[in-house]
């Protein structure tokens, strides 16, 4: 029963017979056409220090303003939880949940979750719950929604203009970067390799034990 | 030839959460890998995905009707649904992010309920599609989903920068709606099984 070279199509079940693909190859589903593997170049270091650095730059992207306007006389400048804040204490505390889930607490579980489990993997340390973690962030790539949440700092900001100047905070600047680190994080995590590394090392432990 | 490509035909099914190929024995319930549950489609796929559907198609009415904010200028109140917020835009000159608004919060969300029952119908009805060109269509609807958030955040940014005494933005009755479609139609997306629609063919 060797069917370690088989994989079957995740969207419409055709059973291929796979040949791992070199760096930078694609291989697509011949029936459906679906992405099936791309191989990414030092996956798990790359992986590992593009969450070092995102878990850094959620910090100034979370406490620095971001967008600021004055009216009146006034100035008001806004992070991301201000507006988690201002919308429960409007009594909408259901679109506050789901502002809060998907722009705040999903993106920082999404980036400490594929710390902690490239970390795993580029020190080679066994860990019970790596199964788990797994199985979490693959769960959570679809709510986290930083860059829905750029392009509405981008249309907010077009709206506002017409009534106010606007202040461009380091906060901004720092949740930009925070995106594209993002971005590249997703693209350089090899799930199947993370999955086969995961697995031997629970082989390796059970030998061990 | 089409019955012997099928995975599950052939005695294997794919784990959902990592893709782990099992050859289906009788104790075997749970991924070797994983550990999660091994279903051979997503559970009660047509089920759920018609239910959430059907709150979604529900929930929309309100989520347009009511007004998604509302702009008050000393002591006037002047309320905006999703539809007069996108004219305000393109009468204000702001074509290019009017018609981006249009997109994320009118068109997509509807295309998406007219998508995914046109895919329950299909797999119900055992409809003659191309199946190649079908899973095309769920991939873009899975895809497109998370952008009608754009609204709901940023109602949440223009609430908390324009409070100022006598100019204030508070969000309306709509978000939640709104906000409920969007995430109901996620759920809806993510538990349809588009393999179905190979199976029936």
């Amino acid at each position: 029963m060797n069917n370690t070279s088989y994989q079957a199509c995740p969207e419409c079940d055709l059973l291929i017979d796979l040949v791992q693909p070199e760096i930078g190859e694609k291989i697509h589903c011949p029936r459906c056409g679906l992405l099936l593997l791309r191989p990414r170049k030092q996956s798990i270091e790359r992986t590992f220090a593009l969450s070092i650095a995102g878990l850094i730059l959620f910090v100034p992207a979370n406490f620095l303003p971001m967008v600021g306007i004055t009216l009146l006389g006034k100035a008001n400048s806004g992070i991301l939880m201000s507006g988690v804040i201002s919308l429960f204490n409007e009594n909408m505390w259901p679109v506050s949940i789901v502002v809060f889930l998907a722009s705040i607490l999903f993106p920082l579980l999404h980036i400490s979750l594929s710390l902690l489990i490239s970390g795993h993997l580029y020190f080679n340390r066994y860990n019970r719950n790596l199964v788990s973690w797994m199985r979490w962030m693959h769960h959570l790539d679809e709510w986290v929604m930083l860059e829905v949440y750029m392009l509405s700092i981008i249309v907010a900001c077009v709206k506002l203009m017409s009534i106010s100047p606007l202040i461009l905070g380091w906060g901004l600047y720092a949740f930009i970067t925070l995106i594209i680190i993002t971005a590249l994080l997703t693209s350089s995590l090899d799930k199947e390799l993370f999955w086969q590394h995961i697995e031997q090392l629970s082989k390796d432990n059970k030998h061990a034990s | 030839m089409q019955a012997k490509q099928c995975a599950l035909k052939q005695g294997f099914i794919n784990c959902h959460d990592c893709g782990y190929l099992v050859k289906i024995t009788q104790q075997l319930s749970s991924c070797p890998r994983c550990r999660s549950h091994l279903h051979e489609r997503k559970p009660h796929s047509l089920q759920r995905t018609c239910a959430l559907l059907l709150s979604s198609f529900f929930l929309y009415i309100p989520a347009n009707i009511f007004p998604i904010m509302t702009v008050t200028q000393f002591g006037t109140g002047d309320a905006h649904t999703i539809a007069g917020g996108i004219i305000e835009l393109i009468d204000g000159g702001m074509i290019p992010i009017g018609l981006l608004v249009l997109v994320a919060s009118i068109l997509v969300p509807s295309s998406k309920l007219i998508g995914i029952s046109l895919l329950l119908l299909s797999v119900y009805f055992r409809w003659k599609i191309n199946a190649r060109r079908w899973t095309f269509m769920y991939r873009v609807i899975a895809f497109i989903g998370r952008w009608s958030m754009l609204d709901i955040f940023m109602i949440s940014i223009l609430v908390d920068l324009v409070d100022f005494t006598g100019v204030q933005i508070i969000a309306g009755p709509a978000a939640i709606a709104f906000a409920a479609v969007v995430i109901l139609t996620m759920f809806a997306a993510e538990n349809f099984d588009p393999r179905l629609l190979w199976d029936k063919q």
